[in-house]
């Protein structure tokens, strides 16, 4: 099993949800974050005062896949989340040990 | 032991609680009765006497609820076999498949007060003998009456405490995605409420009978809870997700969806915590004064002819009135938003009982929008909404409304019924005038720079109304139903396009947040010609903040806060853009069109065809006499149309003419076009009344204008004449912000200047910029509640501005602003 963690672009959020549900994955984390990678931050302005904002908003989007699927997903939220311009984000991939279902202790791969 | 019946089947055949809880109680009685007369009666011939108590002492037994029982004792058992005697018996019970909940106690401990175990003596107020020493059970009847007579404020005290505390752990609410039918507002506890502060009312105040009012409520509740505990084999109370759509799969169930089942409890649930609310509220009006009444008392001066005030709470002199005058329930409601007293629980029952005359007076077009606008803006302009919805009163006033009570959104993200959310909204809204701390601070400020916040509210009334209608978007559905209840209740025509505008749009700033890269070009353009102009954006941003905080209570996390402020501030900075840069081209050169010619796009944003008319007609005058000049009263305010070719200090004369005559110029745009012709528009106000109360004052003030356009005025002689008024306190004071932007144009500058407002303070502003040699290209001046909002694009010799130069007008103009 691997765990998909994709750091995106908050507009970019419904297309990749979509691009996962066409593909048949449904169970997924989402939550709203905020940092910055190479993008770095910007200077914004409301009535002459002038503030930096450093860390940008994105939205962080996880789940856990069957490894053999993995790479599918990875395609999928990579596609959908690309814009070719720098803050695109990111997708990192990790080993996960296991997986329980705690309702009924299922475990593994059928508790996904 | 006789084994008690199973109910299960017969209560899901035909959904019956009540024949079940009597049943139950019956066979469960009998039981114990059994085990009375085996275990006890040879121990205790006297001395001991069985008393259901709670539920079972109401005889509402549901199938898996604790048993209920006072084992009343003449002493505390003191022997072995008295105490293994009263163990083999409740042993018995509990081996029986009884989950009995037993105390022992005297008549004594029963008749006294126990600090921090009120629940004794309330569960007392439902006893009923069961078996056992009949003399000591009368013993403890009329030794209780005596002991609650006595007791009875303290008592009542206790027991609204405890309701108030459990109805906190709730929020306060009955809209939870999961209820608990038993403690959560409107659940069942609320109704054994009701009925114990009937008990334990003085007998010779008559309450109204609320419980026989809620029969079909009590009913449904019961149901549902007789469902869960056959459902769960145990004592369970919350309806989870699954048990809403198991039980209407129930034989005995109606065919309905899920949505429409939580509907029937969430109705059902509201009417009975109102109800417990009222009786809280009667009882606590009824209790002894104590210092705090005497503050209450001094409320009373309010009253009026019509409304009288007793202990906070609004009181009909003449109740019957409301009949055949049905606008006299929006002037209680009146007296509720303006000085935060609500109508007292009787005045409320006779609102309900006068829903049908209310209703058939404003069925047709009435002016019911000055009633509203009016509690609207007053300072608890919430509490008298809530009380509109709590009683029925907006459902009569606008029937619409009533397609969208207790209607559910069923996902985990909707927390709240469409009437409810709607309500919230509202409410978000309104708590900004109130001012915020952290990030909402900034859409408090908002709330205080759009002209009304009446429409505001009234737009959001509307914004959802028509969800539960299968249409395109709900938005347009809202909007459809908006336009029939605006022309009902006798809306200006043009606030009633505003809010249609604002119902129809409420979606467009989440749409951009969720949907748009906010970082592209293209979408603070969209997003531009979707607001139109910096007012509507205003607007919609405030609505937008108030719609998502009442989706649930989490819902407006800081993050979405914070794009969402983003997205304001975007639409915000290509508006104030495109003021300079967004001209009108009409490629034809018909005369109206070449009047238009050059004229910023928000010209024909914020003016309609007749106004364009108006315009040319006038401009026809200004070729001919130099200067056309158009001054109407409208809504209490005036409006004033200059039109005439451009020339140094022309915005500074007519400004310094109006200032002159003690006007308050409230809004401001100056415009030019390609002829070089410019179109000033003001609207300002008459504080001293003088063109209101001398009507030849407005001929004089057209000829000053004329002159001062003209530039034939001495406009400096005229304003040195007035003392200037002093300012406010330091203290209290908006320290001004100037800000100059040289990228927003590609041929000016723009200034941007937030100032405390005052009579002149344009006059000096516009002087400060004569006197720089500045011209203006265009001017968009906006104040609310003392805080003028100004823009400028400024030329100097046809050029931007050098930063030099802007560090030198800067200076001046702080100046000005003091």
């Amino acid at each position: 099993m691997k765990k998909i963690e994709a750091v995106i672009q908050p507009f970019k959020l419904e297309e990749v949800k979509e691009a996962l549900k066409a593909i048949g994955v449904d169970g997924m984390t989402v939550t709203e974050v905020r940092g910055h990678g190479r993008q770095k931050g910007h200077k914004e302005v409301y009535r002459g005062q002038e503030y930096q904002v450093d860390l940008l908003p994105k939205v962080k989007v996880e789940m856990v896949v069957a490894s053999g699927r993995a790479d599918e997903v990875i395609n999928a939220v990579a596609a959908a989340a690309k814009t070719g311009k720098i803050g695109d984000g990111k997708i990192f991939v990790y080993e996960v040990a296991e997986a329980i279902r705690i309702r009924n202790e299922e475990r593994g791969e059928t508790a996904l | 032991m006789t084994p008690l019946p199973d109910l299960r089947e017969r209560f899901l055949s035909d959904g019956n609680p009540v024949a079940i809880l009597a049943e139950r109680t019956a066979s469960v009685s009998q039981v114990i009765a059994e085990s009375f007369q085996t275990y006890l009666t040879p121990v205790f011939p006297e001395g001991l006497a069985m008393v259901a108590v709670g539920g079972y002492g109401r005889s509402e037994l549901f199938p898996h609820s604790d048993i209920d029982i006072l084992i009343l004792v003449e002493r505390a058992p003191q022997d072995e076999k008295s105490r293994d005697a009263l163990s083999r018996f409740l042993r018995t019970g509990w081996d029986g498949g009884l989950h009995v909940s037993h105390s022992v106690h005297t008549v004594e401990e029963c008749c006294a007060l126990h600090p921090g175990n009120l629940e004794l003596t309330i569960s007392l107020l439902d006893q009923r003998f069961l078996c056992g020493d009949a003399d000591l059970y009368r013993k403890l009847s009329s030794r209780l009456q005596k002991f609650i007579a006595s007791e009875r404020p303290t008592i009542v005290k206790g027991l609204i405490r405890q309701t108030r505390e459990r109805h906190e752990k709730f929020q306060n609410t009955v809209y939870h995605l999961e209820p608990n039918l038993k403690e959560a507002p409107g659940g069942l506890r609320d109704l054994h409420v009701i009925g114990w502060l009937t008990k334990l009312q003085d007998p010779a105040r008559e309450l109204p009978d609320w419980l026989a009012e809620l029969r079909e409520e009590i009913r449904f509740l019961f149901t549902a809870r007789c469902y869960l505990h056959y459902a769960a084999g145990r004592d369970q109370n919350v309806v989870q997700f699954d048990a809403q759509e198991e039980i209407l799969k129930q034989p005995f169930q109606a065919e309905m969806t899920v949505a429409q089942w939580m509907r029937q409890y969430f109705l059902a649930a509201r009417r009975v915590f109102r109800a417990a609310k009222q009786a809280v509220d009667v009882v606590e009006s009824s209790a002894p004064s104590g210092l705090f009444s005497h503050f209450r008392d001094w409320r009373s001066r309010m009253s009026t002819s019509e409304i009288s005030v007793s202990k906070d709470r609004l009181l009909l002199r003449n109740p019957q009135m409301l009949e055949s005058d049905p606008e006299l329930a929006l002037r209680v409601l009146r007296f509720t938003a303006r000085h935060g007293l609500p109508p007292a629980a009787d005045t409320e029952r006779r609102i309900e009982r006068a829903l049908p005359a209310i209703e058939s007076h404003f069925a047709s077009e009435r002016p019911l929008w000055n009633h509203l606008r009016e509690i609207f803006s007053l300072p608890h302009a919430m509490l008298a909404l809530r009380t509109m919805h709590e009683t029925g009163l907006l459902g009569a006033l606008m029937p619409e409304w009533r397609m969208i009570e207790g209607f559910v959104i069923r996902d985990f993200y909707h927390r709240y019924t469409v009437d409810e959310h709607t309500l919230i909204v509202a409410q978000n809204l309104l708590n900004l005038r109130a001012g915020a701390d952290g990030p909402r601070r900034r859409f408090a400020e908002l709330i205080t720079e759009v002209e009304s916040v009446p429409l505001l509210v009234f737009a959001i009334l509307l914004h959802d109304i028509g969800k539960s209608i299968d249409g395109p978007t709900h938005a347009y559905e809202s909007a459809r139903l908006g336009d029939v209840i605006m022309k009902r209740i006798q809306m200006p025509d043009e606030e009633q396009m505003f809010v249609r505008f604002l119902v129809e749009q409420h979606l467009i700033l989440s749409s951009v947040m969720n949907s748009r890269d906010l970082d592209d070009p293209s979408t603070a353009k969209d997003l531009a010609t979707k607001a139109g102009t910096v007012e509507n954006l205003r607007y919609l941003a405030l609505m937008t903040y108030a719609d998502i905080s009442g989706v649930n209570p989490t819902a407006m996390t800081p993050w979405r806060l914070d794009q969402l402020w983003r997205v304001y501030s975007i639409g915000l900075r290509e508006l104030t853009r495109e003021l300079d840069t967004d001209r009108i081209h009409t490629h034809s050169s018909a005369p109206a069109h070449d009047f238009l010619e050059g004229f910023p796009s928000r010209y024909l944003r914020t003016h309609d065809k007749d106004e364009v008319a108006a315009h040319i007609a006038l401009e026809e005058k200004a070729r001919k006499d130099g200067v056309g000049v158009e001054l109407v009263r409208r809504g209490g305010v005036w409006k004033l149309t200059v039109i005439t070719l451009d020339r140094p200090r022309l915005f500074a004369s007519i400004v310094g003419a109006l200032s002159g005559i003690g006007m308050d110029i409230v809004k401001a745009e100056a415009f030019a076009n390609a002829k070089n012709e410019v179109l000033d528009s003001f609207t300002f106000a008459d504080p001293q009344r003088t063109l209101e109360l001398n009507p030849s004052e407005v001929d004089r003030l057209r000829a000053t204008l004329e002159k001062a356009a003209m530039g034939t005025l001495d406009v400096r002689q005229m304003l040195e004449r007035r003392l200037r008024p002093s300012p406010a306190k330091t203290a209290e004071r908006l320290r001004p912000a100037i800000y100059f932007d040289a990228e927003a144009s590609a041929h000016a500058t723009l200034v941007e200047i937030i100032a405390e407002d005052r009579i002149g303070l344009l006059y000096d502003l516009a002087n400060v910029f004569a006197e720089s040699n500045c011209s203006i290209e265009v001017v968009l001046i906006d104040t609310e509640a003392r805080k003028a909002l100004d823009v400028f694009y400024l030329t100097k010799e046809g050029r931007k501005l050098t930063e030099n130069e802007q560090f030198v007008l800067e200076d001046r103009l702080r100046a000005a602003c003091q």
